[in-house]
């Protein structure tokens, strides 16, 4: 529960996936007196809907590690604690990523071989991808890990690329490092490094370093970089899709030619929209962890939340986590 | 009626409420009058909750089924035999006389719910000549909480005459159905006798609608919750919710899983007390022989666990402000 506008989103989402999705069963975990009023405005089938009360959360403004210490039964920790005991399959959670990553931590487990986990996120692009055509790429991390080491980069390689498989089809999809240039030699000491140990010592098609302009492209299928990088990058080609919006609204509104012209273009610019619409991409999935996670935007409405759950399915139904496993379980020497 | 007269009257709605009928397009709607008995579909526990209503219960009176359906009077062949069928027992049965009204211009009449129960609703009453206690069940594609209320509330003598011929001229009833109400209601012997109006919420209308109709209105997802609630009344033993329960594992596709939901969805919006639930553990762990039914009562009770302070019972009661002019207003404004 949690995210900018409060529990009652995730709510409605569960309300849509009810009558939507009969395959799907979501434990809303939360405080039920708050959240159950919501519910009962709502159309929705109570047989694929139930409640676990916890009145604890994590407040935005708390240090994970205190959140923790201070409210073991927060609901991201409770949360986490029914997929660790079977109760259920995936997590899906718009809260604070801190947060999220810690629970995943003390309650899931991490996947033995990796140390850092990695928030991945698909991003539009101009190529379509993999055997279904997909108009987007993966990129990792986009937050989970601030300051990564080369063995992360490599690591979040191998999970990113193995992620791509079990979800998208994708049984070979090519790798690249992000970095400020397309030579071996470019970029930081930690990526520098992941780009030999990947050259040398990884069975990925790795395709080498790719810049910022190859990712709306979509040159590659899966971009690796650290969390820092990753997240400005991505809040940044959000930002991009919000101001293009805004900049054809304005340009609708100002002159009869422009308006003209844009509704000519309607159907084009509907496709760019959807296209750059992160809401129906739902959410992203923290890897590295022993169960799926999946982390939703703080900014998520109902619809966004109810995607990112279909993700979660996605991914538990796929068996992501054990095709991960799988990928990391080979890791060479060097980087073990 | 019999010599020790009723012990209960169930009153029944057919379409949407017992019968899984579609009349939301004209195709669904043109093909219900060539339906054969065998062809008609109940709403999933239907015929096995009103088996256990209507079952005989040692030393006490018989529970009288009465069933009021706006289907009109050329389906009575079919619809008893479908009731036969399904071993239901009733001691009325009363369809809407649609060639009458279409020969009398009544045009309103045929599509007009108020005017034409709530006079059969009364009738029944008065011809019963005594106060026995009811439970009604409707469905919320037509105006079923509204008349059942509006029927309660008449009876027990919480509404004024003049109320009621404002309320039936605004809701579109013809004047000689607002003077037949009131003339039945002449020979009604007055008591709260509604004890429960289950709405079965076929068109999944949010449960929050029908707040204004007080907590003697319950509004069901399925007859598994009305199961629970009516044990919790004591209509039935263990014994009748177990075999409701039998109906949706085998018959409806149901799983234990999604019983459980509906189960914790009934006392979140606080229909069922607690001391019910233990009552219905208890009396189903000395049972060897309903390994499945036990499993739905073991999740049941996790879910119950798992609800925390969210599970206070509202026990049944009219509702708190009964204008039931600005309520109509408020029910018919519904989106």
């Amino acid at each position: 529960m949690g995210g900018d506008h409060g529990s009652s989103e995730a709510v409605k989402a569960a309300a849509t996936l009810s009558l939507e999705r009969p395959d799907l069963h979501v434990i809303l975990v939360g405080d039920v007196p708050e959240l159950s009023p919501v519910l009962d405005e709502l159309r929705y089938d109570p047989s694929r809907i139930s409640f676990r009360h916890t009145p604890q959360w994590v407040h935005p403004d708390q240090s994970p590690k205190d959140a923790l210490r201070e409210r073991p039964e927060a609901s991201i920790f409770v949360a986490c604690s029914l997929v660790a005991e079977g109760e259920a399959d995936a997590v899906v959670t718009s809260g604070s990523t801190g947060a999220a990553i810690l629970a995943a931590a003390e309650r899931l487990g991490r996947i033995p071989g990796v140390r850092r986990c990695a928030l991945a996120a698909v991003t539009p692009t101009e190529q379509l991808h993999g055997p279904h055509g997909d108009p987007f790429a993966l990129l990792l991390d986009v937050g989970a890990t601030l300051d990564v080491t080369a063995r992360d980069l490599v690591v979040f390689a191998i999970m990113g690329a193995a992620y791509s498989a079990a979800i998208s089809g994708n049984e070979r999809p090519r790798v690249a490092l992000l970095s400020n240039g397309a030579e071996p030699h470019k970029g930081p000491r930690e990526v520098v490094e992941a780009h030999r140990m990947l050259k040398e010592s990884v069975d990925l098609d790795f395709v080498g370093n790719v810049e910022g302009l190859d990712i709306p492209k979509g040159t590659v299928d899966v971009v690796v970089t650290g969390g820092f990088l990753g997240n400005v990058i991505l809040k940044m080609l959000e930002g991009f899709g919000a101001v293009i919006s805004d900049l054809a609204a304005d340009a609708y509104a100002r002159k009869f030619l422009w308006r003209l012209g844009l509704t000519m273009l309607s159907s084009g610019l509907k496709q760019i929209q959807t296209v750059m619409d992160w809401e129906q991409y739902g959410g992203a999935p923290i890897l590295g962890f022993a169960q799926p996670i999946i982390k939703a935007h703080g900014r998520s409405r109902s619809r966004a939340i109810a995607n990112a759950c279909r993700v979660a399915a996605k991914a538990a139904r796929s068996e992501m986590v054990a095709t991960v496993q799988r990928a990391v379980a080979d890791l060479p020497e060097e980087v073990a | 009626m019999t010599a020790l007269g009723w012990r209960h009257v169930y009153r029944w709605d057919l379409d949407k409420t017992y019968l899984d009928t579609h009349f939301e397009s004209l195709r669904k709607l043109a093909r219900i009058p060539f339906e054969s008995p065998e062809e008609k579909v109940n709403i999933p526990g239907s015929a096995a909750l009103l088996r256990e209503l209507c079952a005989d219960k040692p030393e006490e009176p018989p529970a009288r089924v009465a069933i009021v359906s706006g289907s009109p009077t050329q389906m009575r062949r079919v619809l008893e035999k479908k009731l036969r069928m399904d071993g239901v027992v009733w001691h009325e049965f009363h369809l809407k006389p649609q060639w009458e009204n279409i020969k009398r211009g009544r045009f309103r009449a045929m599509r007009n719910q108020v005017g034409y129960k709530l006079p059969l609703l009364l009738r029944s009453r008065a011809e019963l000549g005594q106060a026995v206690p009811e439970t009604l069940f409707g469905d919320d594609a037509e105006a079923d909480a509204f008349i059942y209320s509006l029927y309660a509330d008449l009876i027990a003598d919480r509404i004024e005459l003049g109320m009621l011929r404002k309320v039936l001229t605004r809701a579109g009833a013809y004047d000689e159905e607002v003077e037949e109400s009131i003339g039945h209601l002449a020979h009604i012997d007055r008591a709260d006798s509604v004890e429960t109006i289950f709405v079965h919420l076929d068109k999944r209308t949010p449960p929050s609608r029908f707040r204004m109709f007080g907590p003697r209105l319950v509004p069901v997802y399925n007859y598994f919750q009305a199961a629970l609630v009516l044990f919790s009344r004591r209509h039935f033993g263990s014994e009748g919710v177990v075999r409701v329960t039998r109906a949706f594992l085998e018959a409806d596709g149901a799983g234990p899983d999604e019983l459980a939901n509906l189960f914790q969805d009934i006392v979140r919006r606080g229909h069922l007390p607690e001391p019910a639930m233990h009552r219905l553990g208890e009396s189903m762990q000395a049972r060897r022989d309903v390994a499945g039914e036990q499993e739905v009562i073991r999740k049941c009770i996790q879910r119950f666990g798992a609800l925390g302070p969210a599970r206070a019972y509202r026990p049944p009661a009219p509702p708190a402000n009964a204008d039931y002019l600005a309520m109509w207003d408020r029910f018919k404004a519904r989106p």
